[in-house]
């Protein structure tokens, strides 16, 4: 062919095989190449021709059943000896006991999933105008707020006086729930503590109980504890023993109240 | 918060599918060869019927078809372990193809893989007439059969993984072990030489 698309590109056109581009290209390329054209119809031709004659050879059903059997006969490669075997499954279940026992003493009592979604979550409302759906440092104007919104009624306590100003309130999202979202400061550092019933059966719910259990991800701190059929998760890149001093003040109050 | 959510489980999903030939090796050490037998004959068997179509084109003789297929198949469930793929049949189809040449170094010395077999040679195309369209669209069975088995190996297999295989560039370049490229000349030669053939046998046989 005198022309720059060669038979090849007839042929991989045919096949389906040209991206879009070079597929539309060819196509226009077609319409004012007469040689091209021709050599298309030919593969084109050549192709239905073989479709039709079904050349595809098949094996005979004697052979089909020869194979199978010849297949069954052969030894059983890739298994262990039964010794190894039983080493192996001792092994298995040694390493299943150890990591189920460090389970139940480290680290301590936490969730560490859901500490992930708590991070989130918490990164999330630090972007800009998110963090706080009421705005107010007033705990008899933010508890109202969630009246309505949700189907239970979060304990709202200021604690400025301690250190950590309340400073709004926000509905967030956990395990696909409608969750209580309190948000304090602890000096330049925001700290939000979610609050939802034990009952709501979300990953993450009456864990910890009276005494709060930490971790950190990503350079945030977590504490969790629940009490008075409440879940509680605090998260901020606050310090630990800030988080732990929250959670004591919360405890109290809610014990008190 | 939704969103992420999704996010975080599909992050197991895909760890978990990350392992699965590990998983299924270990399991298959522990508790034998019944559940390996087992998925080997669910992924690999179904493509029984391609890889004889293969081995028979190869070979082109009934024979020789089966002796190659049964080593292909035994080798197959040998080296299943090392099968971690999605595609069985092209995986298959590639054992065939290797225990297809080792035979034929075993028994002929290499003599049809000695034919003269120039990547670089381009037929000069035939600028035919309407005629010969018409000779290639009533080519049949018998005589395509002819036009198959006079192609030489390189352009014989290429033409049967494509045309009666349906297999892509792709997967055709693994199964040949040679670049997408050389499946695209090698199609486009084979293509030419299948249509000489057919209209130099079809006058030939005084058909129109």
């Amino acid at each position: 062919m005198s022309c720059p698309h060669s038979e090849q590109e007839v042929g991989a056109y045919l096949d389906g095989e040209l991206d879009l581009t070079s597929s539309l290209a060819f196509e226009r390329h077609l319409e004012e190449c007469p040689d091209c054209a021709r050599a298309l119809a030919a593969q084109r031709a050549l192709r239905e021709a073989i479709g039709a004659a079904d050349l595809r050879f098949r094996p005979s059903p004697a052979l089909t059943r020869r194979l199978h059997r010849t297949l069954a006969d052969e030894p059983a490669a890739g298994a262990w000896p039964s010794w190894r075997r039983l080493q192996a499954i001792a092994a298995l279940l040694l390493v299943a006991v150890a990591s189920w026992s460090l389970g139940r003493v480290w680290p301590p009592r936490t969730a560490p999933d859901f500490a992930d979604e708590i991070v989130k979550s918490h990164v999330q409302s630090l972007q800009a105008d998110h963090l706080a759906d009421v705005a107010s440092t007033d705990q008899h104007t933010v508890k109202p707020w969630f009246t309505g919104k949700l189907d239970y009624a979060p304990a709202v306590v200021d604690l400025a006086s301690h250190g950590f100003p309340l400073i709004g309130g926000r509905l967030d999202y956990l395990g696909h729930h409608p969750v209580a979202a309190l948000i304090y400061r602890a000096d330049r550092h925001v700290i939000n503590v979610f609050t939802w019933p034990d009952a709501y059966g979300v990953e993450g719910s009456g864990a910890g109980g009276l005494d709060p259990a930490a971790a950190s991800r990503q350079g945030f701190h977590v504490i969790h504890w629940s009490q008075g059929g409440m879940t509680y998760w605090a998260v901020s890149d606050a310090g630990e023993d800030r988080l732990r001093r929250l959670a004591r003040l919360l405890l109290r109050k809610q014990r008190t109240s | 918060m939704a969103p992420d959510a999704q996010v975080a489980s599909g992050g197991y999903t895909i760890a978990e599918t990350e392992h699965p030939a590990m998983l299924n090796r270990l399991r298959d050490r522990l508790f034998g060869q019944d559940d390996r037998r087992s998925r080997f004959d669910r992924t690999v068997l179904p493509h029984l019927d391609a890889a004889y179509d293969l081995a028979r084109w190869l070979t082109r003789n009934d024979q020789d078809a089966e002796d190659v297929l049964q080593t292909a198949m035994l080798r197959a469930l040998q080296f299943f372990d090392g099968f971690h793929g999605v595609n069985a049949r092209a995986w298959l189809l590639t054992i065939v193809r290797n225990s297809f040449y080792s035979w034929l170094e075993q028994r002929n010395r290499g003599h049809e893989s000695a034919d003269p077999f120039d990547e670089e040679i381009h037929s000069a195309a035939s600028g035919g007439a309407d005629p010969e369209l018409e000779l290639l669209r009533r080519a049949d069975g018998r005589l395509l059969c002819q036009g198959f088995e006079s192609l030489p190996l390189p352009l014989r297999e290429v033409m049967v993984l494509r045309e009666l295989e349906g297999l892509s560039y792709k997967e055709i370049a693994a199964i040949a072990a040679i670049p997408i490229g050389t499946v695209m000349s090698r199609l486009s030669r084979a293509r030419r030489q299948l249509q000489d053939f057919l209209i130099a046998h079809g006058v030939k046989e005084g058909r129109p």
